[in-house]
């Protein structure tokens, strides 16, 4: 999945692209407002799916090696979230639908493009 | 940092960062305070303030602060001819209140923010226990400053030790409940790996980054504070986790997956889940922890040339 799909799909805004976003290819997601257990998930480049809007997301991002960061539930970035993803280069999104609403649309959408979760 | 406090509490040298985490509201604020009732009259506060020298006087209910009276509040009042008037008509209600136990750097960072001469200071039970100034800040850290740069002319006169050969060794503080800097050690751990070794597998990179960065949180959220090292030699990196307790009375338990000890608001911000440990050590190829009363020393060791990991 293509970013500009996945943005017209749930209607979502971009705060910070990285320098690949246009080239970046969506094969999963990883939707968790639990840091700790985005830690323990051995998948790599996936967008993370989150409402929490802490600094800790950006560095988990990057720790785990995640591509993209989806802020659901209508929550906005502060400044520091975007100056972080931007020194770590890791796109950063917001859409307004609650978490379920986003993975099932988002779920769907890959599952259409032949990928199983 | 904005103007006004030369210190900046996030890029400042490390040993002043200290001094600004490790002294404590209590520490700098005076307890000797001059406190009126709801029912003193404006006037009584006025002349409190000048006998005494002071800028605000805390409005008290037995221990319970409910209101403060400053010199721009007297003013007013002059200027509306209610200086007789009883202090509660006077007084500002919204306070903004630090507590004791938090880090000076707190205090610091609400003076820049909102522009108050002075702060209430209150402990756990909400009970009024002290008035903090910016002067109180200032004298104070120059006494800390003066022991930490004596302390530092002395080490100067001391040898320095040499660095091994061939390998890089790397230490960064964590502070309590410093989640603003917390997790750059880790990033840092990753980008130095990335440029001394680039030839290693990313699992391993992303095994060795997991690990600092639960090791980092963890002291964050359960420690005074402490330091995490990075040792990379020519076939394994380390990193080391030290802090200054208060240790960890069940390490069994500790390890295991989501046993946690946090509290709600740490939960909030998406850590205390109880996976550090385990988590850290199913990523690392070696780990060892000890804790008792004094503090917790964990230690990760991953081999570089392991093969088959991609």
């Amino acid at each position: 999945m293509t970013y500009v799909k996945l943005q017209e799909l749930i209607d979502a805004q971009f705060h910070h692209r990285c320098s690949t976003w246009e080239r970046g290819n969506i094969t999963n997601f990883v939707a968790s407002d639990l840091m700790s257990d985005v830690l323990t998930v051995d998948d790599e480049d996936f967008v993370l799916v989150t409402s929490l809007t802490s600094d800790q997301v950006a560095r988990t991002a990057d720790i785990v090696g995640a591509r993209a960061i989806l802020l659901v539930n209508g929550k906005q970035p502060q400044n520091r979230l975007i100056e972080l993803v931007g020194e770590l280069n890791i796109s950063l999104l917001s859409c307004k639908e609650r978490m379920f609403k986003t993975c099932y649309i988002l779920g769907r959408a890959l599952s259409e493009e032949g990928i199983s979760l | 940092m904005t103007a006004g406090f030369p210190l900046d509490p996030v890029t400042g040298p490390s040993r002043i960062l200290e001094l600004l985490y490790n002294m404590k509201v209590r520490d700098v604020m005076s307890a000797d305070i001059k406190t009126a009732s709801r029912h003193s009259p404006l006037r009584d506060i006025q002349i409190l303030m000048k006998e005494n020298s002071i800028t605000g006087v805390p409005i008290v209910e037995g221990s319970r602060l409910v209101g403060m009276v400053s010199m721009d509040d007297i003013i007013r009042a002059l200027e509306d001819g209610r200086i007789g008037h009883p202090a509660e008509s006077g007084m500002s209600r919204n306070l903004i209140v630090l507590e004791d136990d938090m880090p000076l750097s707190f205090a610091i960072s609400y003076m820049e923010k909102y522009h108050f001469g002075r702060f209430p200071v209150i402990n756990k039970n909400r009970e009024l226990v002290g008035i903090i100034t910016s002067r109180d800040i200032i004298v104070h850290l120059l006494i800390s400053i003066n022991r930490e740069l004596e302390q530092l002319e002395e080490q100067d006169r001391a040898p320095a030790q040499q660095a091994l050969e061939g390998s890089l060794n790397r230490k960064w503080y964590t502070h309590k409940f410093d989640f603003e800097e917390a997790g750059k050690a880790s990033t840092e751990i990753k980008k130095i790996m990335k440029e001394k070794r680039p030839d290693i597998p990313p699992k391993l990179l992303r095994r060795i980054a997991v690990a600092g960065y639960e090791l980092e949180m963890n002291q964050v959220v359960h420690s005074e504070g402490g330091h995490i090292e990075f040792q990379l030699d020519a076939d394994a990196a380390v990193i080391r986790a030290e802090d200054r307790g208060p240790g960890i009375p069940d390490l069994e338990n500790a390890l295991t997956e989501g046993w946690s000890t946090a509290n709600e608001w740490v939960r909030s911000l998406g850590f205390g889940a109880g996976m550090g440990l385990p988590n850290t050590r199913r990523v690392a190829d070696e780990f060892t922890i000890e804790s008792d009363e004094s503090g917790t020393r964990a230690k990760a060791i991953f081999y570089l040339y392991k093969s088959g990991e991609e």
